[in-house]
């Protein structure tokens, strides 16, 4: 009996123990393994971005993208292009992440044959029409937000930490669009699952989830979401983005991010 | 039948109070309709294209903030516009908003495409506010569209998603203005505010005209009858009567529409004439039989006078019953709910009254001091039955040339059908609809649906050819379509010396690649107004600076002259469109109910009298009375709206009653022997004394509505007391001349 009890209270000290192990994970150390966790050094994919209204019609684009971080120059360059429809193949977008100061960003028109610079202090809701905002698809700054762990919890069967977070002020709440958002994040991997975002009423607005989580960088353990779902709780409509081929690559070829080569078909 | 009333009064006074009392306790469910769009019936086109539109593009409400001040460049004003744009911008259930730091400008500009707020940051000296201001001036989507072109107004301008409720969405945004206070007067406009505007002047008139009618109903009543008694037993058929209808209104499920507020008052005016005849025989009899028992009294009012008050009854009920020739749904049940009121007026004074009489104490007579009262209308009503006895041909003549003359206004006699107009001038709604037209192009509109492939480069080039074939209208405010916006990127992704520049590009792959371009630096919503998401259907807005009907008529000949023979546009809808239906639709309910009533009045009195001449007779006062009231109405410049529209058919209904109680006394007074002139006096003096009081009556509690919120009914107030003045003339000097002109013969003696 006795030893039954001895046994009994080792089990429940080792268990507390290792979740003890994880949760001593403060909240700052989680956001940065976050953050670190899907910063790739360079990589080029395929991906699908379906936008559907609430009336069930799908509007499909299919895009072909590079990017690549330039750390000495502490920028993101990225180029985006259109394969489909048909209409609008070709249409390519160059865009320079700063870390600090306006992106600058040009973009390329096959029907008329032209570059043009755009020059945007308004970032825009909205990435491309989708349901995604332009700052869903960034990498978030951590100096604009607060934290706060609200626990643990299990989604689609991942264990999570379930994170609370709040802009730090009125304008970074309006650039983004939310009051604030919670976020389950895998104790696995760092990478979201899901994420609810709350309009200024403090009601749910769209509701995000991360399916088809990739480990895209072995060597580094780098992730990325292949397939990210955004759903509009409260009109209805729905975005889904679809990573058809990632390729990790820390080489990708600085010429890709000319104007030049936007040009080029 | 007085046999049965008396025996059975008891349960007759307690079965009419419980069934009042049962449609009474409708009526706290009463909810009022303001929305005038509601008004028409759903199945006419207007309102199936507006609704066809409106499925596929969301509804065009939107509310107005407007901020006034010397120059709203001032930094304190900026800073007010910003944080208010900011605090709607996060109202549930908003959608774009337009704004000095919403708006956009976007420009070409060496080889870039630039696109920022309309205003970037606050100018911070008086070279940068000027610099500001120039740039705002020749900003397309800002310009007279969200800043007056003399900088003292800028508007905030918010598009609303379907199923807000009014109330909520007004109260947040007074909230916000409350709470970000500054110099600027602000004013809220656009159809929410509109609705909830009149809904609660409606609530008002309502709780003021009622009132004030029945009070100045009961100073009559006094007034003739000198006792309390008199005042008392029709003022209870009149509350009884109304309860009645409005439970009844409530129980079929309608709701209180502006024309509702008419409803009390016509019974007011109305429902205590038969008890005010009861009232008055039973004092004359109580003070000349003073050996009668209390039931024998009520039985001899009742043999007198139960045949007239039932014949006046029906033709007042048949007349308002042409309302439902309206399609105007409100009309179509004031007509019945006040019908049904007036029925129940009529059973409450035969069956409820003597019910009542037969058991209250005899009470002491008041004939002397009556005709005390009525000793100077008696002389008066002498006076003018021999002026008509001696000279009838003249005032035939006279009569004549008197319609004749007023009818010439009713060439210019005006419709108007708009919700706005239904404030007064100086209502605080009215004037920011004024201003909103005025200085920022309207902000009702007419709707163009196109259905086709949109991205085609021609369906676009006419599209561009419409706008700026509309543009030169004077009513039209601002256009926006697809149109607009492909224009709007042509200037930003070219230079002024290059070919696209300002154009509809050529291939429909730039088309798309345009919108893919503004896909990503803007924001969906933006578009979910001009193009569905399939690239199929667009919409043309046309806002207009005029919101008359007349002018709203104009630009729709011309949308359509200009759209002719396009196969791609499918619809016009639009809140103009619908006012323009309802203007049509108030003057053929007018006329309809108007021929309505009078052939059905002229008929009613060819069987009540067994001859044809009796309605012709009864039809001459009637239709004098009627080209008189739109004569004047156009000569005055009072509209014909959906309020006015409503008082030919009530006019007609009360007006013949004055007709039939003269000639049913002259032919009487023929019949016991008495020669023309001689039956006209006695006549004249005797039943046209009641006569007067009855049109007086109506008059008093129809003058009420002169203090209404709403100038319409206002109009109407003062045009059914003229009316009904001038059926009384007809009654009293008309009627009589043509029958000492004519002699018919349905009046002689057989």
């Amino acid at each position: 009996m006795k030893t039954i009890l001895i046994l009994m209270s080792l089990l429940i000290f080792g268990i507390d123990n290792l979740l003890l192990g994880q949760a001593e994970l403060s909240i700052e150390e989680i956001m940065d393994h976050s953050r670190d966790n899907q910063t790739l050094s360079g990589s080029e994919y395929v991906g699908t971005l379906v936008i559907i209204d609430k009336k069930g019609r799908e509007r499909i684009r299919k895009i072909a993208a590079a990017s690549r971080r330039y750390e000495k120059e502490k920028v993101d360059k990225r180029i985006i292009r259109f394969l489909e429809p048909a209409d609008v193949r070709g249409t390519g977008m160059l865009i320079f992440d700063n870390d600090e100061g306006d992106d600058d960003m040009w973009i390329y028109m096959p029907a008329l044959r032209k570059i043009r610079r755009i020059v945007s202090s308004d970032k825009g809701t909205s990435f491309m029409g989708s349901e995604f905002s332009n700052a869903d698809m960034a990498a978030e700054d951590t100096d604009d937000f607060s934290y706060t762990l609200l626990g643990t919890e299990d989604t689609d069967g991942e264990a999570c930490w379930k994170v609370a977070v709040v802009p730090n002020d009125e304008d970074i709440a309006d650039d983004n669009g939310f009051y604030r958002k919670i976020m389950w994040l895998s104790q696995n991997d760092f990478v979201a699952r899901r994420i609810i975002f709350f309009d200024f009423y403090d009601e749910p607005l769209k509701e995000q989830s991360n399916r088809n989580i990739i480990l895209v960088d072995e060597k580094n353990g780098k992730y990325r979401a292949g397939e990210m779902i955004m759903e509009n709780v409260q009109n209805g409509r729905k975005s889904i983005m679809r990573m058809d081929n990632i390729v990790f690559n820390p080489a990708v070829k600085d010429e890709y991010f000319t104007t030049r080569y936007l040009e080029k078909q | 039948m007085a046999d049965i009333i008396i025996r059975y009064r008891w349960p007759i006074i307690i079965g009419f109070i419980i069934i009042t009392l049962i449609f009474g306790l409708q009526i706290p469910q009463a909810q009022i309709q303001p929305d005038f769009e509601t008004y028409i019936p759903e199945d006419i086109p207007a309102r199936v294209n507006t609704a066809a539109i409106e499925e596929i593009f969301g509804g065009t409400d939107v509310v107005i903030i407007l901020l006034e001040t010397d120059d709203v460049l001032n930094l304190a004003t900026l800073k007010r516009v910003q944080l208010i744009s900011r605090h709607v911008n996060r109202i549930k259930g908003v959608g774009q908003v337009l704004s000095l730091f919403d708006s956009k400008d976007i420009r070409g500009e060496d080889e870039m495409m630039i696109v920022d707020p309309a205003v970037k940051r606050f100018p911070r000296n008086p070279e940068q506010k000027e610099v500001l201001r120039q740039k705002l001036r020749s900003n397309d989507l800002v310009y007279e569209l969200v800043v007056s072109t003399d900088f003292t107004m800028t508007a905030i301008i918010l598009t609303l998603e379907e199923g807000l409720d009014d109330q909520t969405i007004v109260g947040e945004i007074e909230s916000i203005i409350a709470e970000n206070p500054g110099q600027e007067k602000v004013r809220i406009g656009g159809m929410p505010e509109t609705r909830l505007s009149l809904q609660k002047d409606i609530a008002r008139d309502f709780g003021m005209l009622m009132p004030l009618a029945l009070g100045l109903m009961l100073i009559s009543l006094f007034i003739t009858f000198r006792q309390l008694r008199g005042v008392l037993l029709p003022l209870s058929v009149v509350i009884m009567s109304i309860v009645f209808a409005m439970g009844f209104h409530v129980w079929l499920g309608w709701e209180l529409s502006i024309l509702s507020i008419l409803l009390p008052v016509m019974l007011i005016a109305i429902a205590n004439d038969y008890g005010i005849h009861l009232v008055a025989s039973y004092q004359e009899l109580n003070a000349e039989c003073k050996l009668w028992s209390k039931s024998e009294l009520v039985k001899a009012v009742l043999a007198g006078l139960s045949k007239p008050i039932v014949l006046t009854g029906l033709t007042t009920i048949a007349g308002i019953l042409c309302l439902l020739t309206h399609l105007m749904v409100p009309a179509k049940q004031l007509g019945v709910s006040a019908a049904v009121g007036i029925a129940y007026a009529l059973l409450l004074s035969l069956f409820f009254l003597p019910a009542l009489m037969s058991i209250l104490r005899r009470p002491r007579p008041v004939l002397a001091d009556q005709r005390q009262q009525r000793f100077h209308l008696e002389r008066g009503l002498l006076f003018f039955g021999r002026a008509v006895a001696q000279y009838p041909r003249r005032v035939v003549s006279g009569a004549i040339i008197l319609t004749i003359t007023i009818a010439g206004g009713i060439f210019s006699l005006e419709v108007d059908s708009n919700i706005i107009n239904f404030f007064p001038a100086n209502h605080a709604t009215r004037q920011t609809a004024d201003l909103i037209n005025t200085h920022f192009g309207g902000s009702e509109n007419l709707a163009v649906l196109i259905s086709g492939d949109i991205k085609d480069p021609a369906l676009l080039r006419r599209l561009d050819h419409y706008e700026s074939e509309l543009e030169k209208l004077s009513d039209v405010g601002n256009i926006t379509s697809i149109a607009t916006i492909i224009k709007a990127m042509s200037r930003a992704l070219n230079d002024p010396d290059e070919p696209g520049y300002d154009q509809i590009p050529d291939s429909r792959e730039a088309v798309a690649q345009y919108i893919e371009l503004y896909n990503m630096s803007g924001n969906p919503d933006d578009f979910e107004q001009i193009v569905d998401f399939d690239y199929q259907n667009a919409q043309l807005i046309i806002t207009l600076r005029n919101p008359d009907a007349s002018a709203i008529k104009g630009v729709i000949k011309e949308v359509k002259k200009l759209m002719e023979g396009d196969r791609d546009v499918s619809r016009l809808g639009g809140q103009s469109l619908i006012t323009a239906e309802l203007s049509d639709i108030v003057v053929r309910g007018q006329m309809i109910s108007l021929a309505a009533a009078i052939l059905i009045i002229t008929l009613m009195m060819m069987l009540l009298f067994r001859s044809a001449v009796a309605g012709i007779l009864a039809a001459v006062p009637i239709l004098m009375a009627v080209i008189l009231l739109f004569g004047l109405m156009g000569y005055f410049g009072v509209r014909l709206d959906i309020a006015t529209a409503m008082l030919s058919s009530i006019m007609i209904g009360v007006g013949v009653d004055y007709t039939i109680h003269f000639l049913w006394r002259y032919r009487r007074e023929r019949q016991e022997g008495l020669e023309y002139r001689a039956a006209v006096l006695k006549t004249l003096t005797t039943t046209g004394r009641g006569i007067t009081f009855n049109a007086l009556s109506v008059m008093v509690g129809f003058g009420a509505l002169i203090v209404s919120l709403f100038p319409p009914i206002k109009f109407f107030g003062f045009l059914v007391v003229m009316s009904i003045f001038s059926c009384l003339i007809g009654a009293l000097v008309l009627v009589p001349a043509l029958c000492l002109v004519w002699k018919p013969r349905f009046l002689e003696p057989h």
